[in-house]
């Protein structure tokens, strides 16, 4: 149908959904353990319409940031990942019943609160599959127009887990914040550093 | 345009907000990121998905590929695979972009209300309604008008009307009835030959513009320039090229040798020309050719020479060289020489190619163009006399727009017709004189299939979601209408599953149908048509034994020739801001109509260019800008085609004059329209500034175009450099070299140490033929701002690509001809733009590009100043301003911005940089797969265009490369290099046959 | 130099002559002054506009892009030149004619620069971006380009207003001090603060004298240099007609032209303004109009040189550039330009003509006017002329845009002239005083002046 094969990359699509990631799989609770968040309102960041964690997710279970991220090691955009992927997971996994960090020795009241309102997001995930209704994100990392940042060389060069560098590391983030400035020094600086180019055709065109 | 309808239509990603956030220089708003609920298959974000589809914006029916990210199209180029333009594409095709996303499309089925409002309807009132109306008319007259369909959608049409006792009436402005029925009158076959340039040795051409709107022009053109282009060391020397016509049109440029014959005796220079070819049995003559005797004797060049105003010397020449080339092509039929002996004209120059052995060469019957299978004008006029006579209740129109080319006698016809109903995606004149419409689908959004030349099985297919969910496949509504089963894809996939029985070669369906989605189609060659001279020729050929002399015009009226553009076509092309502001190759005019008027001319009316006169045929009037030309013949006056709309959308509407108004609506003997027409010609005392590009009509002898006689460009050896600047003192060398020297240990320092490609371009004047594609491309490509006609007559134009177009000749009875180059930057080593500038907007790369930093440019212009090319245009206005009195992209049109490029703020100064976005693009693929930047990798937009391959790009310092190479070739020079500009750009010198065209006085 | 004053000007004479400069304004000049701001508020309104829609409301087309603005700012820098001169330079010569007319020609240098340094901010597409020519330290590590002309250009305007604001404001130390001495009111407190507590101390004088020499050597080489540089943003490009080596002396020569001219054109009406007849005599109109004739000389060389060197130098891009100045569509420019500042001034060598203020006046006028023309048809018509592509040469016709800003530039100019004269002594006292006869007797105040 295209010049690139079209039907690859569906078979990759559906693989993706039939491989839940390993760390998830093997229930074992990893050696992070995200903290239970009662009131959403102390964290940093913009809210966003569906609380969903990173810490949790790539975090506590160690899911690799392309498992949803799957374009950023070969595209310029790193993709936000579709409700099918969200709900590919979230079909079997109902949520809340995951062991919970920060030393927490809830009482059992609330405790299984804590598990309710967990298990309340996740069904808002699954809502929004079944009422096709996509949840909008408040967009957080943004660079001016006249910017180009290719993803795909960043990764290359500093490896997948580089993702930090620039994001900070949402692994313990409860709700994602913008960490670095994004501002031109910044990328500067770093490109100075590593002794890389800083022509200006390079970002600027 | 509203977010929410944008990702409707797009289903935004991260990349898809972004893309719609550069729009402007600055930071963008903080904004919703909103998820695929299923990611569509195979589309990476922020990376372009490529699908194969058709080109319906003329009969050519070129293959294209669409650029494609985030589910909007974004840009359109040539399928390297199909046949008809081997990946090449025009501005036309390219436009077709801006038909899309046009601002104007009907949004949703709408009917005439009783006072005669539009209503808008719900399709299943709309098709109610149409289905009604056919229930009354079913039987009595009901008529299909549609464009040229060769495919399913014709198909369908024609069994429904077969159904319905109606009749389906195909209808092209341009439907080159001439040539088809000169062809029957020869050859007894009204097929339309495939004309083989790419073999020919010698080509003359009677008025046919294969470059413009003859046939196929990308593939003619493409075909020519194989032909026609210099290649030093190539066995069988360059073609040679004559054009016979009134006036030097953009095909007419490229030749060697002009002759503006008596405009109507093109076809008895053409037998002129036979007889001497049969008589000095200078060829293989066939042998039944001996029939003609009489006929070519009553042509003998003494005969026809005064008639035609060629010396019998000139004539016998040219038949001696064509006879000698061994590989003669003589076409004719185009609009422009469509006189009322038209046919004639083209039975004359069969015969010529057919005495000179070459039907079956060079003309090839075969694989015959689709337009054979077009309606003719006769047939129109039939139609119109129905309408007027009342027979008509009930009138379809798809693909046409009868009342802009048939103002007259058509809309008044349309009055007297039960129920119109527009099938059009446009309110253009035809939809805004009917009682409903129904939107179509444009192209891009649609199932169809198509048969541009026998043989090439052409499949369109949706490239993206449609813009407006309110619109409808035309298909799909007759089927509904119908009440026949099944989506119009469907309809397409059963003729696809007969097609697959006859060609499809043991592959299974599926794999056939895939198959021909990713290639465009199913492309085979058919087999050869042997064609004989008809019996009837020799006999009762048009005129029989008495010299051809059907029609000339009246000796004291001038005579006004009607122009097909290129760029607008028959006026289909006037809605897209790109083909308004395109620069027409020839006049260098945008936004408006002119009339073309010889300097003698001129001089007894005493008008100079820009004078408003008026031109009174017998059909109509209009008032016209004129515009002085050396190259058309006196007594003739020329007016383009394609503007005027009374409607058709804001860039269309209101815009001077539509040359139809002037022409005659009665068939001609052959059926068709004759685009000739005598004027009375009145001064009217108004004035108007013209919106040209064109500053000096005449290069001055600056050197930048550089002409090159045949004989000598044979002679030149590798390493021989005619062009190079002498007179330079030893002292100044020494200086130069120790300044060059300075300048690299200056550059070797940072980012720019190492070893670093250095882009450059080679253009080859001799293919270049001015025909403008490339800038088109640049446009598309590069988010370029259409300024509007006010704007263009204050020289405000963005276009970075600037195709100057300087006469030659003229003076002193040398004759007229025109020399062409494109002019963009030139990205010097030494550029006099970048240490001008305060802040490193502009600046030198590493990789050698005179960068632009949009985003720092403040805006001094001192750049612009100090530039010596003049290609660095600035933002007087901002163009992208939603609203805004100088808006370019009024929603949707902002949804074919590149994403890739900025769209420049207000203030700040913009330049080619040899589309440095393709270059990172390049080289971050090449990073991700470990290797280095291939030649050829790289294909700046106009470029990939380029129908006749004059732009070659590449990188200097790999001296393998095809650049480096073409750098190095004898013929190459640099323009104004005697500033030490030390240019990237190497343009090959034009190569003629005999004289040098001078281009001024310098040596 | 006594003898140029009438024998009743006496040091009282002068500190009440010039002190009533600063009496109660009358009618006319309330009128003037209404005038001046009305103009401004044109330039104002105009700017505006353009900040909102762009440059392309004023009249550039491709290949002109600059015009009017950068015609205003090379006539407002000329104009800045003779204060300089005459204040500095002079003063180093120690002729003594200049101390009547010095003050008037400084003032004016410093409003001129005011205004001329608008125009680069005006003219640049994204004027809110102007800080960016600027040098000042950033995290993303960019630096203004110093190989280009326009910031050599900022560097030397920038130190041109400096110098010539504080020595304008040196100057007036002692002379506010001594209309302090006169005024009553809120004058007295502003002079009181502005006369920095001067009191004519022997110590004070020759502090002060010892401070404004050195100053008028300070500020002597940047008459050239200024001028040099603002010209190079010419002669560094490649556009021919501005490609010349004889660029910085025939600015400067040019600007100095114009400059004098232009201290004629606002010493008459002052002088009969504030009755200032005795002070300003026609010996010093004369001196003028001599330098006037000089500078003219120069300029009217310049142009010989031009043409001579394109003609002689056989570049068929310079020839064809000097052709269409002559006779191109914008002849009437260029001619304008070649008589009122080459051929008119010959009319200077005759002693009636330089002795009669009315002609001068007159003549004054034409060469601000041709003044302007040239450096209108330096830039415009270059630029229209010869692009060197053939194809992309254009006409160019300005706007309301063009023309409301330069009114405004000339609004700016003239309110800031009259709010000076108004209320600072626009004649030097203290320095006119050192060229009169001492007194017969030593008066109690003006000895303390004279000291």
């Amino acid at each position: 149908m295209t010049k690139g094969s079209g039907r690859a990359a569906v078979g990759a699509a559906v693989a993706c959904l039939m491989t839940v990631p390993a760390a998830a799989q093997n229930g074992q609770p990893a050696a992070y353990q995200a903290p239970v968040i009662s009131d959403t309102g102390k964290l940093a960041g913009p809210r966003q319409p569906l609380f969903f964690r990173h810490d949790v997710h790539a975090g506590q279970y160690q899911i690799p940031c392309l498992y949803c991220h799957a374009t950023v090691a070969v595209s310029s955009a790193p993709g936000i990942p579709s409700m099918q992927t969200c709900f590919g997971c979230h079909q079997l996994v109902a949520g809340g019943k995951r062991p919970f960090g920060g030393g927490s020795t809830l009482s059992a009241a609330r405790d299984s609160a804590a598990r309710a309102a967990e298990a309340a997001e996740v069904r808002k995930v699954q809502a929004a599959w079944l009422g096709k209704k996509p949840s909008e994100w408040v967009r957080i990392h943004a660079l001016p127009g006249f910017v180009r940042f290719p993803h795909m060389r960043h990764i290359k060069t500093l490896g997948t887990e580089s993702c930090i560098n620039c994001h900070g590391d949402v692994r313990a983030m409860s709700q994602v914040y913008q960490v670095a400035t994004l501002k031109m020094g910044w990328c500067v600086t770093c490109h100075v550093q590593r002794q890389v180019s800083r022509d200006c055709t390079l970002c600027h065109y | 345009m509203d977010r929410r309808r944008f990702l409707k239509v797009v289903g935004v990603t991260s990349g898809g907000a972004a893309a719609l956030s550069a729009c402007g220089i600055g930071p963008e708003p903080t904004e919703q990121l909103i998820p695929y609920l299923v990611a569509p298959e195979n589309q990476v974000p922020g990376t372009a998905t490529w699908y194969a589809t058709t080109c319906r914006e003329c009969a050519a029916g070129c293959g294209l590929h669409a650029k494609v990210r985030e589910g909007r199209v974004i840009k359109l180029e040539g399928n390297p695979e199909s046949p008809i333009n081997g990946g090449r594409l025009c501005s036309r095709g390219q436009a077709a972009l801006q038909g899309l996303y046009d601002p104007d499309r009907v949004t949703e089925p709408m009917a005439r209300g009783q006072s005669g409002e539009w209503q808008k309807l719900t399709w299943d009132e709309g098709i109610a309604r149409l289905a009604a109306k056919i229930k009354d008319a079913r039987g009595r007259g009901i008529v299909f008008v549609t464009g040229l369909e060769t495919g399913s959608f014709g198909q369908l049409v024609d069994t429904w009307m077969r159904e319905i006792g109606g009749r389906h009436v195909t209808y092209e402005p341009f439907a080159f009835e001439a040539l088809r029925e000169g062809n029957r009158l020869a050859f007894g076959t009204s097929a339309i030959p495939l004309y083989d340039f790419a073999n020919a040795k010698y080509i003359v051409s009677f008025g046919a513009d294969f470059m413009e709107t003859w046939l196929s022009p990308v593939g003619y053109q493409n075909g020519f320039t194989r032909a026609h282009a210099f290649q030093a060391g190539r066995d069988a020397s360059m073609a040679r090229f004559v054009y016979v016509g009134p006036r030097l049109s953009l095909t007419g440029m490229s030749a060697d040798e002009w002759i503006a014959a008596a405009p109507g005796t093109e076809g008895l220079m053409a037998l002129a020309m036979a007889h001497v070819i049969a008589s000095g049995r200078l060829a293989a003559v066939p042998a039944d050719a001996a029939r003609l005797r009489d006929l070519l004797a009553a042509h003998a060049p003494g005969t026809v020479a005064d008639a035609v105003g060629v010396e019998a010397r000139q004539i016998e020449r040219l038949a001696r060289e064509f006879a000698a080339s061994k590989g003669g092509l003589a076409v004719a039929g185009g609009m422009t020489a469509q006189y009322p002996n038209g046919a004639e004209i083209v039975v004359a120059v069969n015969v010529l190619n057919y005495v000179a052995g070459q039907v079956g060469k060079t003309v090839r019957f075969g694989p015959n163009h689709a337009l054979e299978g077009a309606g003719s004008f006769r047939q129109m006029a039939d139609l119109v006399a129905d309408m007027n006579a009342g027979r008509v209740p009930l009138l379809l129109v798809h693909g046409a727009n009868p009342v802009h080319s048939l103002p007259g006698t058509f809309s008044q016809a349309l009055g007297r017709v039960g129920y119109k109903v527009s099938f059009s995606s446009y309110l253009d004149e035809t939809a805004a004189a009917s009682d409903l419409v129904l939107p179509d689908l444009h192209p891009l959004e649609q199932w169809n299939d198509s048969q541009p030349r026998a043989g090439v099985y052409a499949l369109q297919q949706p490239v993206m979601q449609p813009v407006l969910p309110g619109t409808m496949h035309t298909g799909d509504v007759l089927l509904r209408t119908t009440g026949k089963p099944g989506t119009f894809r469907d309809y397409v996939q059963t003729r696809w599953r007969e097609l697959h029985g006859r060609l499809g070669r043991g592959l299974a369906f599926e794999d056939f149908w895939t198959d021909a989605l990713q290639h465009g189609g199913i492309y085979r060659d058919p087999p050869p048509q042997a064609v004989r001279l008809s019996l009837e020729l020799g006999k009762s050929a048009p005129g029989g034994a008495k010299p051809l002399l059907g029609w000339r015009p009246s000796p004291e009226e001038p005579l006004l020739v009607a122009l097909p553009s290129i760029a607008l076509h028959d006026g289909r092309g006037a809605n897209k801001s790109w083909l308004q502001e395109l620069p027409d190759p020839v006049s260098k005019i945008t936004w408006h109509a002119w009339v073309e008027v010889h300097p003698e001319t001129a001089a007894k009316w005493q008008v100079v260019s820009g004078d408003v006169v008026l031109l009174k045929s017998p059909f109509g009037a209009v008032r016209a800008p004129v515009w002085v030309s050396p190259g058309i013949r006196r007594g003739v006056l020329a007016v383009p085609i394609g503007q005027g709309h009374k409607a058709y959308g804001r860039y269309a509407k209101d815009r001077s004059f539509n040359a139809f108004e002037l022409l005659g609506d009665v068939p001609t003997a052959y059926g068709g329209r004759a685009f000739t027409v005598s004027v009375a010609v009145a001064r009217t005392g108004d004035h108007r500034r013209l919106a040209t590009i064109e500053g000096d009509a005449r290069e001055q002898g600056r050197g930048v175009i550089e002409v090159l006689p045949l004989e000598r460009a044979e002679r030149l050896k590798p390493g021989q450099h005619p062009f190079a600047e002498h007179g330079v003192p030893s002292y100044a060398e020494r200086a130069l070299e120790e300044w060059a020297e300075a300048q690299h240990k200056k550059a070797s320092l940072g980012d720019y140490a190492g070893e670093h490609p250095r882009w450059a371009m080679a253009i080859d004047l001799t293919k270049c033929t001015g025909c403008s594609a490339c800038v088109t491309a640049c446009y598309a490509e590069n988010n370029l701002a259409t300024v509007g006609e006010e704007l263009v007559v204050r020289r405000r134009q963005m276009s970075w690509m600037r195709i100057e177009r300087y006469y030659t000749g003229g003076d002193h009875g040398r004759p007229v001809g025109a020399v062409v180059t494109p002019m963009l930057c030139q990205q010097c080593g030494n550029a006099p733009c970048e240490p001008v500038c305060p802040v490193y907007a502009a600046y030198h790369t590493p990789d050698g590009l005179n960068g632009q930093v949009y985003n720092r440019c403040v805006g001094t212009r001192y750049c612009a100043n100090n530039c010596p090319y003049k290609v660095r245009y600035f933002n007087w206005h901002n163009f992208a301003e939603p609203g805004g009195e100088w808006e370019s992209w009024p929603d949707p049109l902002n949804m074919l911005l590149n994403p890739d490029v900025t769209v420049r703020e207000k203030g700040v100064m913009e330049k080619c940089t040899f589309c440095v976005q393709r270059i990172r693009a390049a080289q971050n693929r090449a990073r991700l797969e470990d290797r280095n930047v291939q030649d050829g990798e790289i294909t700046p937009a106009c470029a990939q265009a380029c129908p006749s391959e004059a732009i070659v790009f590449g990188d200097l310092h790999d001296t393998s490369s095809r650049v480096a190479q073409l750098a190095r070739d004898p013929r190459g020079y640099h323009v104004l290099a005697g500033l030490n500009t030390k240019p990237a750009i190497t343009y090959l010198a034009r190569v003629v046959h005999g004289d040098v065209a001078e281009t001024g006085p310098h040596g | 130099m006594a003898e140029t004053q009438a024998p009743r000007v006496t040091y009282d004479f002068v500190t009440r002559a010039i002190a009533r400069t600063l009496g109660h304004p009358g009618k006319g000049y309330f009128a003037l002054l209404g005038l001046a701001v009305a103009l401004l508020g044109v330039g104002i309104v105009c700017l505006l506009f353009l900040l909102r829609y762009g440059l392309g409301l004023a009249g550039y087309s491709h290949p002109v892009y600059w015009a009017v603005y950068i015609t205003c700012f090379v006539f407002w820098v000329g104009i800045a030149h003779s204060g300089t001169l005459i204040s500095a330079i002079l003063f180093l010569f120690r002729s003594g004619w200049r101390t009547a007319v010095y003050r008037t020609a400084e003032a004016m240098t410093v409003f001129a620069v005011m205004t001329a340094g608008l125009f680069p901010l005006i003219h640049i597409g994204r004027q809110w971006y102007f800080y960016w020519l600027i040098p000042y330290p950033n995290e993303r590590g960019l630096w203004p380009n110093f190989k280009s002309p326009l910031i050599w250009d900022e560097f030397a305007i920038g130190t041109y207003f400096t110098v010539s604001t504080v020595f304008l404001i040196m100057g007036l130390i002692p002379d506010i001090a001594a209309v302090r001495d006169v005024a009553t009111g809120w004058r007295k407190k502003l002079y009181a603060i502005t006369g920095l507590g001067w009191r004519g101390t022997n110590e004070q004088w020759r502090h002060y004298t010892r401070g404004y020499l050195y100053l008028a050597a300070l500020a002597t080489p940047l008459v050239l240099s200024v001028h040099s540089v603002v010209s190079w943003d010419f002669a560094m490009a490649i556009v021919p007609g501005w490609h010349a080596t004889i660029f910085a002396p025939y600015f400067v020569a040019g600007a100095i032209y114009s400059g004098v001219a232009m201290v004629i054109t606002l010493l008459v009406p002052i002088r009969k303004l504030f009755r200032l007849e005795e002070l300003i005599t026609g010996h010093h109109f004369e001196n003028l109009a001599k330098l006037c004739l000089l500078t003219g000389m120069i300029v009217a060389y310049a142009y010989c040189t031009e043409n001579f060197v394109a003609w002689f130098g056989g570049n068929p891009h310079e020839r064809a550039a000097f052709y269409y100045r002559a006779f191109g569509p914008f002849w009437w420019a260029s001619w304008t330009m070649y008589v009122c500042n080459a051929f008119l001034p010959q009319l200077l060598w005759f002693k009636q003509i330089r002795t009669n203020i009315l002609a001068l006046f007159v003549m004054s006028i034409f060469v601000n006017v041709g003044m302007w023309f040239e450096r209108y048809v330096i830039i415009v018509v270059s630029l229209a002329g010869e692009p060197y592509e053939r194809f992309a040469n254009a006409t160019y016709n300005p706007t309301w845009a063009d023309w409301g800003i330069m009114a405004g530039s000339f609004g700016w100019f003239f309110m800031w002239f009259l709010l000076f004269v108004k209320n600072f002594p626009a004649v030097s006292i203290s320095e006119v005083k050192e060229v009169l006869p001492a007194p017969r007797r030593a008066p109690h105040r003006e000895g303390a002046v004279h000291a």
